[in-house]
This record gives structure tokens, sequence and C-alpha cells, in this order.
């Protein structure tokens, strides 16, 4: 029973794997359909997520699998993925397989199928896939809720620059959605009658805090999403590893942008992976991270730095051999020995990076700001170097860095520290020169010294010491001390020559002297030569001196113009014979003197040459003062002797003579020159600086010129002023004057003389008419008392006739006094009536006619125009005696006319038809009796008017015989 | 579920700190006792109008710093997406008695005080950088805070009204990005057009 009992048990077992073998060695496919597939939606990651088994394998089978997935979209007629998926399959093993869309997967209905066939080798092509699984549904619009319009992805992370689908939902047909990203419309696509998709390529990173879309249908309110968009990954650049100590490497990479969103994405995080160790580690720093070095004698590393965030995952490798990425530790413990005036020693210790290691380390000096030191050394632990070569009195900084000497990789830091050399006396005698002024019987000796150069100051100068020496007098010295800064000094001196000392002076010690002489000796004057002038400044040289010269020395001022004129030098060797001058004080348009100096082995300096010169020549900036003189019809000249040569922005080549006129023409020897202003002008050269005058000749009498003096220099002339203008005067006008005034004078001087001699003239001429009542023969008369004997008046002259001419009208004479008639006055009280001119007749000449009062009154005869005085018929110059108010007055005051009326002027006229003279014999009585006698009036020609009624009856009342005639002067006469 | 805990729970147990907390408060009846832990001021009243109007003339200034922070298109889409629908807002009647108006002022104020706290939250994580925007809403919160408790104070020591049955607005924490901002200012939005008329009401 037993044994068949095995029997069965061996039979069936072989039969199992008999069949076994079969099922397998006839390739006839199984029937291993999908089966239990699920599908489900990962909206975050928008997934549909499949799952299924094969129910069809054996226990602990494994079969190698090819599964074949279709997904539609909307339709199961719509498919828009296919794919194969390979796996091997276990017994009861749930596969699990993801998608992802690009459209969200809320937006659209999915379905899913899926086949399976068996992937085995040992199974003969061909091979068939078994049935399709039925479609899986997966739709999550059902699940939305309420609402009128649905926007998905919903906070969905992205890359800058990555694509995007939009998709949105809306609940009613007619709703034609639009979203904006950030304002910007986005360009959709219709899928279905709800549903718009909106593709969004290159999605720009706009801020952190995500970028909104805003979808809206146009009515009612609307909706959106927030993309959030992080940068994109970058690969870590410059990895690189180092060991200070071979116990630590110390990484370190350049991460790149930050891809970190606040609460959305965290910043990449960093991984450091060792290959040859499989060691992991997690960097908590973004661009550095340390690995500790593994005691077991590694030399070889193989690092992979990967970076990764939610998005994406970079990564980078190094390989490379730890004693090649040495970088030593910074040195330390720097310290400074045996500090001097000149040197010092610098101590520093490295960290060890082991037993048999060599460092290399470099030291640098910096003194003011920049280096002026380099040295190498390799060290063992301890370093030292002796710095030599220092300035005393100076801070130095020394530094130190160091690298391995073996295989050099990298340098420390560097480690530094300050020091400072010890103070010392100068080293340097100063510069010194002088400059001498010698008086009458004292000299003046002004010494200039430059300040020593840091260098050779070696701390700061305190003062300086000036001993002079008499040399005739070598016992005598005298010693000023100076105190610093001052740069020069004044001594008065002797005639005598002086040997003097200049040292300079700090708290440690003096320098060496600087040592000059001084004679009496005024010098020797040299010509002044020009200088050269190149783009280095002024280029001069000067013949060697025979003998024995210890040097040359170039002087000039700095600032010429002003005093001080800042004296400066420049002190050459004994074979120099050339040089260079140049300052930033030197200015274009100013004159610079430089005088040359020789040094004798005594120390006296003599001057060799004198040179001037302009570091850039200027135009003039004025122009002379121009005299003009001689002006003749043809020429006048022109001087400008006033100006000064020397003081001009440029060497004054000569002169322009510039010449206006209105012909235009030039004369010989001037040119057509057209000035700044456009306008054209005669221009003459003056080639000679000195001369300064100039004669302009050849011109046209009566006519107008202008000219205009200007110096020139080799950039240019002078500014152009004002012209000044000159008439030349007529050809004949000298001739006129030659004539004119010595005939002038002929005539003034004869006339003087006929003044001198007119008393003389007068005399024999018409001689004053002698007054009978002062005549001596008056008294003779009265000595001889013969009454009858009288003296002739002229009161008893009666004119002939009077014609009187009525006037019809005419001027009214005023008379002074009372209103009485003159008829009235005429009869009762005779006296002169004075005939006065109307102003309308004043200026005219008018005749004086009188009335005789036979009771002669002698003042009046005296005072009157009616006196003694000749009237001739055309005498109008005699008015001026008549209307003489002084005589007028005279004759009033005497009453002489009590009062007179008005009478109207012009109605009578009086004209002398004759005049006559009285008889010497004849008394008054016979006046008016006997009839004239024409007969000339010897000497004497009165005029007189004689009563109207003697000569006609009145033609009115007003007209009586006492009555005044006035004589219209508007009126004609008869 | 922790954002729900950290945000409006606490808010609310701060807030009602008793027995019932968290459930809708029904008002006291007139005859039940009402004991304050301590008594109210003497000006509760004039502490009640005076917080207001500081309510009343800040929010407009937190409105327009609440959506310029949102960035587009909220501040050239207010009329879509800052309407001011909020359909559960608790009303409020002008012309009632103080005391109805005290009520109805504690439910609104409960209210806005847990949207408040929501929006407070939400913004955190959607502009952690918007410092002066956060302020002014912990800022409001706590006026508010302190308004609900001078209210509550005030009921209960005159009208003996002890509870008093509330409503809150919808929990966004599981609100997307675009529907926090959109809500808050909606919310916000209102809260300038209520406050306005319950200030006048006081």
């Amino acid at each position: 029973m037993a044994v068949f009992a095995v029997f069965q048990t061996t039979f069936l077992l072989a039969l199992l794997s008999w069949r076994t073998y079969q099922s397998e060695a006839l390739s006839e496919p199984l029937p291993l359909t999908p089966e239990s597939l699920k599908v489900s939606i990962n909206s975050t990651q928008q997934c549909l997520h499949l799952q299924w088994s094969v129910h069809s394998l054996a226990y602990h089978q494994e079969l190698k699998m090819v599964f074949q997935i279709e997904i539609s979209r909307f339709n199961t007629s719509n498919v828009i993925w296919v794919e194969n998926y390979s796996t091997t399959v276990k017994w009861k093993q749930v596969l699990h397989w993801n998608w992802e869309s690009e459209l969200p997967l809320e937006c659209a209905t999915h379905f899913v199928r899926i086949r399976s066939m068996v992937d085995n080798a040992r199974i003969p092509e061909p091979r068939s896939w078994s049935s399709w699984s039925s479609w899986e549904e997966v739709d999550e619009r059902n699940s939305l809720g309420h609402g009128a319009l649905f926007v998905f992805p919903k906070d969905k992370l992205v890359e800058e620059g990555s694509s995007v689908t939009i998709c949105s939902i809306s609940r009613s047909y007619q709703n034609n959605v639009s979203c904006l990203l950030e304002g910007v419309q986005m360009r959709g696509e219709q899928l279905d009658p709800n549903v718009s998709a909106f593709h969004l390529n290159n999605v720009p990173f706009i801020r952190e805090t995500g970028t909104n879309i805003f979808c809206t249908t146009g009515r009612g309110d609307g909706t959106g999403t927030v993309l959030f968009v992080s940068k994109v990954l970058e690969e870590p650049r410059d990895f690189s590893c180092e060991t200070p100590d071979f116990k630590t490497l110390h990484c370190t990479w350049d991460p790149g942008s930050d891809t970190g969103l606040p609460k959305r994405q965290p910043s990449q995080s960093y991984t450091l992976f060792e290959s040859f160790s499989g060691k992991k580690i997690l960097c908590e720093h973004k661009n550095w991270c340390n690995w500790q070095v593994a005691q077991d004698s590694q030399e070889m590393y193989n690092f992979t730095l990967t970076t990764e965030n939610y998005l994406r995952k970079r990564g980078v490798n190094i390989l490379f051999n730890l004693t090649h990425r040495v970088r030593p530790m910074t040195p330390f413990n720097v310290v400074f020995k045996n500090i001097s005036d000149t040197n010092a020693t610098m101590t520093w210790q490295v960290h060890s990076i082991g037993n048999y290691s060599t460092l290399f380390c470099q030291i640098e000096l910096h003194g003011e700001g920049k280096v002026i030191q380099q040295h190498n050394v390799s060290i063992k632990v301890n370093g030292n170097y002796l710095l030599s070569e220092l300035e005393p009195d100076t801070q130095y900084m020394a530094q130190v860095r160091c690298g391995d000497a073996n295989h050099f990789w990298k340098w420390s830091e560097w480690i530094g520290k300050n020091f400072s050399t010890l103070e010392a006396a100068p080293s340097e005698a100063p510069d010194v020169w002088r400059n001498v002024k010698s008086e009458p019987g004292y000299q003046t000796v002004t010494l200039f010294w430059k300040p020593l150069s840091k260098s050779h100051a070696n701390e700061k100068i305190l003062f300086y010491n000036v001993v002079i020496e008499n040399l005739d007098e070598p016992s005598k010295l005298q010693l000023h001390s100076i105190p610093a800064p001052a740069n020069g000094t004044k001594l008065t001196l002797d005639q005598c020559s002086y040997q003097i000392h200049v040292t300079a002076n700090n708290s440690v010690g003096t320098s060496p002297a600087s040592v000059i002489v001084v004679s009496g000796d005024t010098g020797n004057k040299v010509e002044e030569e020009r200088v050269n002038v190149t783009e280095d400044g002024f280029s001069m040289s000067w013949k060697p001196q025979p003998g024995d010269v210890t040097g040359y020395v170039v002087e000039w001022c700095d600032h010429p113009r002003d005093l001080p004129c800042d004296l400066q030098w420049e002190k050459l060797g004994p074979n120099t014979t050339s040089t260079v001058i140049s300052s930033d004080a030197f200015i274009p348009g100013v004159r610079y003197n430089f005088r040359i100096y020789g040094i004798s082995t005594k120390r006296i300096a003599y001057l060799l040459e004198q040179k001037t010169g302009y570091s850039q020549e200027l135009a003039p900036s004025d122009n002379p003062q121009v005299v003009m003189s001689n002006l003749t019809s043809h020429s006048f000249t022109l001087s400008w002797k006033d100006y000064s040569t020397e003081s001009q922005p440029g060497f004054i080549r000569g002169y322009h003579v510039y010449l206006k006129s209105k012909e235009g023409e030039c004369h010989p020897g001037f040119e057509k020159a057209i000035l700044p202003d456009d306008s054209v002008s005669c221009k003459y050269k003056i080639y000679n600086p000195e001369q300064k005058t100039f004669v302009v000749e050849n011109l046209q009498p009566e006519s107008f010129y202008e000219f205009f003096v200007t110096p020139y220099t080799s950039v240019g002339e002078g500014p152009l002023d004002a012209f000044t203008k000159v008439t030349t005067p007529d050809e004949h006008s000298h001739l006129l004057i030659r004539i004119i005034l010595p005939t002038v004078f002929c005539v003034l001087l004869i006339m003087i003389i006929c003044y001198l001699n007119s008393q003389w003239m007068k005399e024999k001429c018409y001689p004053d008419i002698p007054d009978p009542y002062k005549s001596s023969v008056l008294s003779l008369i009265k000595s001889k008392e013969n009454p009858r004997l009288t003296i002739m008046s002229v009161k008893d002259c009666i004119p002939d006739a009077i014609e009187v001419i009525n006037k019809p009208e005419g001027s009214k004479i005023q008379f002074l006094g009372s209103r009485n008639s003159l008829t009235d006055t005429e009869i009762t009280q005779p006296a002169y009536l004075y005939l006065l001119p109307t102003e309308k007749n004043s200026s005219g000449p008018g005749p004086c006619i009188c009335f005789e009062n036979f009771t002669y009154n002698q003042a009046a005869s005296n005072s009157g125009c009616c006196g003694h005085v000749p009237v001739p018929p055309e005498a109008p110059s005699q008015l001026g005696l008549l209307t003489s108010p002084e005589n007028l007055l005279k004759v009033l005051e005497n009453n002489y006319m009590n009062s007179l009326g008005e009478i109207p002027a012009g109605e009578t006229t009086l004209n002398y038809v004759s005049q006559l003279v009285l008889p010497l014999s004849r008394d008054k009585d016979s006046l008016q009796t006997d009839p004239p006698v024409p007969a000339l009036c010897s000497e004497y020609k009165m005029q007189m008017a004689i009563p109207l009624g003697l000569a006609s009856p009145p033609p009115n009342e007003k007209s009586s015989v006492s009555s005044v005639t006035l004589l219209d002067q508007g009126e004609p006469h008869h | 579920m922790k954002v729900l805990a950290a945000g409006v729970v606490p808010l609310l147990l701060v807030l009602h700190w008793k027995h019932g907390a968290g459930s809708p408060l029904p008002i006291t009846p007139d005859n039940a006792t009402c004991a304050t832990r301590h008594p109210c001021q003497s000006n509760v009243m004039d502490q009640i109008r005076n917080q207001l109007v500081q309510l009343n003339s800040s929010a407009n200034a937190l409105f327009v710093l609440y959506y310029t922070a949102q960035g587009e298109p909220f501040p050239s889409n207010l009329d879509k997406l800052c309407r001011p629908d909020v359909t559960d807002f608790p009303p409020f009647h002008a012309n009632g008695t103080e005391k109805a108006r005290l009520v109805e002022l504690y439910r609104i104020v409960a209210y806005l005080g847990a949207s408040l706290g929501n929006i407070t939250r939400d913004q955190k994580v959607l502009n952690p950088n918007a410092r002066s925007l956060h302020c002014k809403l912990n800022s409001t919160s706590d006026t508010m805070r302190g308004l609900l408790s001078n209210v509550l104070c005030h009921l209960c020591s005159k009208y003996h009204v002890a509870n008093v049955d509330v409503a809150y607005g919808p929990d966004t924490s599981n609100k997307d990005a675009f529907q926090k901002k959109k809500l808050g200012c909606q919310l916000l939005g209102k809260y300038k057009q209520v406050i306005k008329v319950v200030a006048q009401a006081f």
C-alpha cells in the first residue's frame, strides 16, 4: 500500500513536470489577460494611474510580459496614447503604470484599456496579444461641484520656459471663454462644447508668488488659477574639492539660480556621493560641503554632486588624487624681528600637512599701497625671511601665503602685518641754490633749498642749519638755524667771498652739508638767446666750459610775473651740456628766462648763458597806443614808441599797419587784407619789432583815412581794435595860411598904429570944437568990457524954412510929466524939447529937432542932444546922443519940460530945407524979423525947428505952434 | 487639516472659550443668568463706536492693499474678482433696536474675525513677503477681537445675552491659490461695504 502510494505520488509529479515542460516547450500562447484594471487620477501630478494584475500566472511563476495600454479622450475611438510596457510579472503581483497628461485630466473624460503578451524568448514567434480589457472610464468633471466656470490645472508648479496647457470647463454651451495671463490674452482651442484649452509656451518667471491666469466668460465673475513658475535648476559650476590637512575635503561649487518658491518649492538640495567608498552626504549649504577623509589612505576620489528640486535633478562629477588637491591653511603667528632703519626679519608658522611635505611660500612687501618687493621661500613648518633695502622711518606691510611645494594646487589665504623701520639721520644733503644781488657795499644772498624726499629725510626734518664762513677771514663763522618747513633764507653779506654750508636735521642727526660759495663779483653779462621748445619742454644746450667745472645749474622762475617768482633750478653733471626743462607751472604766453651757470671747483657759480622763450607763443593780447603826428595833405606819421615787446605773450616779430581809404586802393607797399570782421583793408608789414614809427604817405588831400596798428607774433596778430580816423587837410591851406597870417598881422599892426595915431589924426582931421565960453577970448572981451561983443550962439541959428507934412496917422509919443498939452506949456514956458524915437524906429536913423528956448540954459545945452552938436542932414548916428537916458533925465530934472501931452506921432513931419547961420552980431530980438541969409554955418551946423506958426498954419488944434512934431521913421521922408 | 487647526479653530476657541464653542449659539433666554468675568467699563458703548470708526477708516486701505498684493488681474478686474458677493454674510438692520443691532453686530464681527484669520493665514503662504498687508490684517483682526469682546460684554451686562448663534464663512484651506485670493478679496470688499453701514448705525 505504501509502495503504491509512493508510486502514485511519483507518477503525479512526473506528470505535472511533463505538463509544465509541455506548456513551455510547445510554445502555446498562454491566456494571461490583464485583469482588475483600475484607473485613477492624480490631479497634482496630472497623471493617470493604472493598476492591474495577471491572475493566470502559476504559483511563484515569473513571466516577462509586455502590456499594451491605450488611452482615449472624450470617447473611446479618440485614441491619444498607445504605449507598450514591459515588465516581469510575478504571481499575484499588482502592476502599476502612470501616464502624465498634457491636458489637465479634469477637463476631459479618459478611457483606458490594456492587453498583454508574454515576452519570453523560449516562446518562438509569432507571439500573440491577449484580448483587450474593457474600457475603463475616468471623468472628474462630475465631481467639480457647483460653478459656472472651472480652470485647470490648479497651482501647478512648472519650470521657467516650459510649456503648459490650461483648460477651462464651462457649464454653459454658449459661453466663449477667454483667458488672460497677466493681462495678455492667451490663444485658445475648443476641445469640446464645454472645454477649451489654452497652450502656453515658454512660460515666463514673473514673481515668486505665482502667475495669475484669469478666465472669464464675459458674463458674471471669472475664475482662474495660479501657475507657480520656478527658475530652471542649473548644473553646479566650478565644482572642486581640496584639503588643507589630509583630514577633510572642502568641496565648493557655484549653485546658480535659486529655484525655491516660498511655500511651494524649497530651494534645490545638494548631495555629495563618492563612488569608491560609496558614501553619500546631504550638503547643508548650497555652495559648499565638507567631506571627512577616510583613514584608509584612499588617494583617489570620484565625487558626484547632485542637485535636485521638485521638477529636475542634475549632477556633476570630478575625479582627483587627494595629494594633488592640497591647499595649505593660512599661515599664522607672523612676527617681525630685528627691525632696523633698513632691515627687518619676518617669521611665520604654517600648519603641517604631513611629515615630509614642503611648503612653498610667497612674501610680498607693500609700501605706500603698492607691492615693492616679492620673495619666494620653501619651508617645512617655520618660515622666516630677511627683508632688506628698506627705507628708514617708513611703514610697511608684509604678507605671506603658502602652497604645496610637491603638487602645487592653490595658494593659501594671505596673512599680513604692518611694521615700521627705525628712524635715521637724513641721508642726503639738501639741494641748495642761491640768488645774489649786489648792492653798493654789500650783497644780498637768498638761499633756496628743496625739501628732502622721504627716502632721504628718514624722518621729519626739524630745522636747517646754515653756516656762513667768510673765506677772507676764515675765523668768522655765522650759524643760522632755520626751522622747517622753510625752504630758504635771505642773508645780507659784505662784498667778501663766503662759503655757505646748509644741512638738514631731524631728531636723529644731521645730513651731509650742501656747500656753495658766493663772491663779491657781480659776474659777467651775456647775450640773451632764444630757447627751443619741444613737446617735452624747453630744450637748451650750452657750450662745454674749458677747465675744471664740477657741474652746471639751470635756473628759472616758474612764475616770472609774480614776486617772488618761485625760483627753480636743476643741477647737472659736469659732462652734461644740454637738458630739457619742463614744469607743470609753465603756461602758454609767458616768457621764461633761463640762466645757465657753471660751477667751478671752488664751488662758485658763474653765468654762462641766458636764454628766453615761451612754452607756447600766443598772439598779442593788446595793441600799441599809436600817436599820429605830422599830418599833411599827403602823409602822416604813426608812432608807438611806448609799446614794450618784452612783456608780450610771444616774440613780437613786427607790426601790421592797416589803412582804409574811401577809394579802396592800396598804396605802394600795402597789400589788400581781409580783416576778421570781413572788411577789406590795406596792410603794410613791418618786419622789425623795434621799428615803432611809420610814415603813411601818398595820401590824397582832403581825404578821409582810417588806420590801425597791431603787432604780430609767430601765432598771429593782435586783436582787431577800432580804426583811428584822420582826414588830410587841403593842399593849399598851408599856402593860404602863409599869406593870410602875415596879412592879418600886418593889418592888425596898422590898426594898432592907427589907433595910436588917432589923436594925431583927430587933431589933424577933425579937431575938437572949442567951447567959446571957455575960450580965452572971453577973458579978453570981459577985460575990454565991450557989451556988444558977444559970442555967436548956435541958438541964434534959424533955419530958413521948414516943411511940415501932415501925417494921417502915426505913433504917439508918451511924454513924461503932467498931462498939460504942449500948446499950453509952449506959450508960458518955452523949453527944449527932445524928440524921442518910438520903439519901432529906435534902430533906425532919425533927425533931432530942437525948438529954441530963448532963455538959454547952459546946463541944458551941455546935456541934450540939442547942445552944440552938429546935426548933419543925414546923421542918424546922432540918435544915440538924443536917446541917451542920462541926458533925458537931466533935462527932466531941470524942468525944462514940465508937462507934455500926448501928441500923435506922424501927424507932422519937419523937413529941413536949408540951414542958415545967423550973423554973429545979431541978437535974439532980430532973429524972428530978419530974413535968414543962406550962408555956410562955418564949422557949426545946427539943425533947429522953428515954431510952426512961422511956417504954416496948424492944421488943427493939436498941431499948434508949440506942439512937437514927430517923425515917423516908418514913413518916407520928403 | 493642520492649517485649519492653526487658523480658524484657535480663533474660535479664543472667541468662545466656553462650553459649546464652535456650534451655533442661540440667544440666551431673557430669564437666563449672564455673568461676565469682569464688569464692563461704563463707556463700553463709546469704545464700540470708536472701534467701529477705526475699522471703517482703515477698511478701504486694507482692501486696496490686498488686491494690489495679489497682482494682476485683481486690480484691473475688481468687478469680477472682488465683487462683494458673500452669500452667507450675516445681515444687519440699522433701524432695529440697539439690542438687535448689537446682536447682529456680534454675528458680523464673529464672521469677519474668522474670515480675516483665514485670509491672514492664506496670505502668509501666497504672499509671504507682503509685510504691510500682513501687518494690516493682523491689526484689523486685533481690533475685531476687541470689538467682539466689548459687544459681548455690553450684551451681557445690559441685555443679559450670554450666547449668540454665529455663522462663519467657508474654510479656504482646501481651496486653490486663485480661489483663496478671490475669496479674500470678495470678503474684504464686503467688509469695507458693511463696516461703513454698521459704523453709521452706532
